[in-house]
């Protein structure tokens, strides 16, 4: 959580949001029925679908207005300006770049990949593995410069894939190998790791620290995927590649 | 009679469950595993419940209750740990037992300190199952008698409380996060009149957001980001001597510990605030009602027993307002509803019907679980205290994957984890900006019981709010809400200040009159 006096700032803006939000809210309600007929029932407002997001949106937008009201009696007309102020100076550039920011765009970059890029499309386990691998790497070493090279070579596979996706390579590819995703995402993971390697090989100590995060990157989706594929019973998201692998080593009749 | 009939009964569930030898490793595997979560700074037993909930999809409904209460009742006891050893505690709720456990450790008495806190855990979680056990069918029986206004107000008390009590900074912000969990509750079809509220057009959001995902959401990734963003690091553990169950000291502390057990109880009750403020409040009175405060925070006995007695007594109170009105009493409890909800068992006043032994297996399986707790602590406490050597760096990630393929695996959805990242990262941003989560997730899970109950309640008195007034329990809810809500205004306290001044010039001035008429006399 933030010092008090930052709080009180930020609470005018969050304050602000709520307030915008609650009555977003309202307007959404309102297009609700409330006298007209539903599916052949003529509404009163008191059963109407729209009484409850309506309540809901009004305390939201109150207390938003409220917090608002709160924290500027606090900070005052002047330091908002000051804010208001830093907010668009170049400050807030310099502000955006601190190291603690960019764990939190690592985090979030790493987090956004998997789950709205390749769980869907790629093996679990392939994805678990890379997810795993640049995790772990990236913050066990403890070094932001390594941070940053480590989070701009994961950002440009992402791209790759990104546009990979977009452009329907993998229909066109689909003929010619089969899991051309699982293949591509298995080359992705050797580079990053080939290339956090380069980064690091002549630090003894951060040697030992990329031989735990590989061991650990690869051994924890072994380990948690068949509990759930085998014995939940819980097919993984996409099963390509590996999990085909893994299916045949399983129901082999031997 | 009864009372005999229903002891007789509890304790043939317990010898049933007991006598399993499934039941047993489950039971004493996650109580070791909630252990390791709650030692784990960073780690929490309601991640530890998210997370086990999964697991437990393909169980029947008794040992899934077996798994969660278990890791539940583990995870409170096992952030005594790093609380003694590290004075980091390993969750909230055992950030009052750092302040005398870590001195305790360094005087070289952590072994000590560790065997009392498991033993006054150990009874705390016992002494809480006599309350659920007794309480659980007058309360029952008062809730059958509810109608739709009491358990709209019920719910609406829930969530206001929470956010109350909860909130780290201004009060505001707590209410305001409750709300945020409400408007989450409305999105999909409603319950009424199946119409669309909020879905976009999105066919996976018309039946709702899951509750199971949001939670992982919510608890999981804000503690992932801010574990890995702040750097946490793990300090030097203390040496840890022989842990022993000091039987002498806790006879000694019996009405200390009866008394903290029973601020436990009476804080878990409480819908939707944790162990943490029990920890607290209990060492607060432990303190406050002691001969020598001064020695508090310098190692003193007392006080670690009267965190970690209140903490462990939470979670059998927690299971009161949830078993029987379906209103979670802490966010662990939350997390259990969703379970229990995913195990096709509806918390509240039907339970009793519906599942006739439900309350009582509940109640058997936190006193297995106290036992384990307690043979684990005593035999295992040196190994475990091995896992705060781990790296947080390196379980994080493996946090991370957990969260994502049991968000996936509650429904076979990938859409829940479209959601619980969305819910994460925004809460991880409200917890930055002081507005605490519990709230949020109150909110999520009893905003459906609000919005049908009000409007069932409305159509019934066709629009009037009278009912509300001439209904004793409601009016008595309403009250409570209303001076919930105002007591927090400034305009109260200085009303109540200058009320307060007033009865004292009075009182001042009669004496004085009193004493003139005294002197004339």
């Amino acid at each position: 959580m933030m010092e008090k006096d930052k709080l009180r700032k930020a609470d005018i803006f969050s304050g602000s949001i709520m307030f915008l939000f609650g009555i977003w809210i309202i307007s959404q309600a309102i297009k609700m029925p409330m006298k007209d007929s539903w599916g052949g029932v003529q509404n009163v407002w008191f059963v109407s679908p729209a009484l409850f997001p309506l309540f809901v949106g009004t305390m939201i937008m109150l207390l938003g207005a409220l917090l608002v009201r709160t924290a500027f009696k606090e900070v005052g007309l002047k330091e908002l300006r000051a804010v208001i102020r830093w907010l668009i100076s170049s400050e807030i550039a310099l502000f955006l770049k601190t190291p603690s920011n960019i764990r939190v765009y690592a985090i979030t970059v790493l987090f956004f990949s998997l789950v709205y890029l390749n769980i869907s499309r790629i093996d679990f386990f392939l994805c678990s593995v890379l997810f795993l691998v640049a995790f772990i790497s990236m913050f066990y070493f403890d070094d932001d410069t390594l941070l940053k090279k480590m989070l701009y070579f994961y950002l440009a596979g992402t791209v790759f894939f990104i546009l990979y996706f977009a452009l329907k390579l993998p229909a066109i590819l689909k003929p010619i190998v089969a899991f051309p995703n699982d293949w591509l995402m298995l080359v992705f993971i050797i580079s990053y790791c080939i290339y956090t390697w380069t980064l690091i090989r002549s630090v003894p100590a951060l040697r030992k620290k990329y031989r735990t995060s590989l061991i650990l990157a690869v051994t924890t989706p072994f380990l948690i995927g068949p509990i759930f594929k085998y014995l939940l019973l819980v097919p993984m998201p996409t099963e390509g590649l590996i999990v085909v692998a893994m299916d045949t080593i399983r129901y082999w009749e031997f | 009679m009864m009372f005999f009939d229903r002891i007789w009964s509890f304790f043939e569930i317990v010898f049933h469950l007991a006598s399993d030898p499934v039941n047993l490793a489950i039971l004493f595997g996650s109580v070791i595993l909630g252990i390791i979560f709650g030692a784990m700074p960073g780690l929490t037993s309601t991640l530890g419940v998210a997370l086990l909930t999964a697991l437990t999809y393909g169980m029947d409904t008794a040992l899934a209750m077996v798994c969660l209460l278990s890791i539940y009742v583990g995870g409170t006891y096992g952030g005594s740990y790093a609380a003694i050893l590290i004075n980091i505690p390993g969750t909230a709720a055992a950030a009052a037992t750092a302040l005398d456990g870590y001195p305790l450790a360094c005087k070289g008495e952590g072994g000590r300190a560790i065997g009392l806190t498991t033993t006054a855990s150990a009874i705390g979680t016992a002494f809480s199952i006599i309350f659920i056990v007794s309480i659980s069918p007058l309360i029952s029986y008062f809730a059958l008698q509810f109608t739709s206004f009491e358990f709209f107000l019920l719910a609406f008390f829930g969530i206001l409380i929470s956010g109350t009590l909860t909130s780290p900074d201004l009060v505001i912000k707590g209410w305001l996060s409750g709300f945020l969990g409400l408007f989450l509750a409305c999105v999909g079809r409603d319950m009424l009149q199946f119409y669309p509220r909020f879905t976009f057009g999105i066919s996976e959001l018309e039946s709702g957001v899951e509750v199971v995902p949001v939670l992982i959401g919510a608890f999981g990734i804000p503690q992932i980001i801010q574990v890995l963003k702040d750097r946490f690091q793990i300090g030097e553990t203390q040496k840890l001597q022989r842990i022993l169950p000091e039987i002498g000291t806790i006879i000694r502390n019996i009405p200390a510990i009866i008394r903290s057990a029973l601020i436990g109880v009476g804080i878990g009750a409480v819908p939707g605030i944790g162990e943490d403020i029990a920890g607290w409040v209990s060492y607060g009175t432990a303190k406050n009602t002691s001969k020598h405060p001064e020695t508090f925070g310098k190692g003193e006995l007392q006080g670690v027993l009267a965190s970690e007695t209140a903490n462990n007594a939470c979670v059998g109170g927690a299971q009161i307002p949830l078993l029987n009105l379906g209103i979670p009493g802490s966010p662990p409890a939350a997390m259990l509803l969703g379970a229990l909800m995913l195990h096709g068992v509806t918390p509240g006043p039907m339970i009793t019907f519906e599942h006739p032994t439900f309350i009582m297996e509940v109640a058997a399986i936190l006193l297995l679980a106290s036992m384990a707790m307690w043979v684990s602590g005593m035999l295992l406490a040196k190994q475990v205290v091995k896992v705060l050597q781990i790296p947080t760096q390196i379980f994080m990630p493996i946090i991370g994957v957990l969260c994502i393929i049991g968000s996936y695996s509650l429904g076979l959805n990938i859409f829940n984890l479209y959601l619980m990242l969305p819910v994460g990262i925004v809460a991880y941003f409200l917890t930055e900006m002081g507005y605490p989560i519990a709230p949020l997730v109150i909110g999520v899970i009893l905003g459906p019981m609000a919005d049908e109950n009000l409007r069932r309640a409305l159509m019934v008195s066709q629009g009037s709010f009278m009912p509300v007034f001439t209904r004793p329990v409601s009016l008595i809810l309403f009250i409570i809400i209303i001076w919930t809500i105002v007591s927090q205004f400034q305009f109260y306290r200085k009303f109540k200040t200058k009320m307060a001044d007033l009865i004292l010039r009075r009182k001042t001035c009669e004496a004085i009159f009193d004493e003139e008429i005294g002197n004339k006399k």
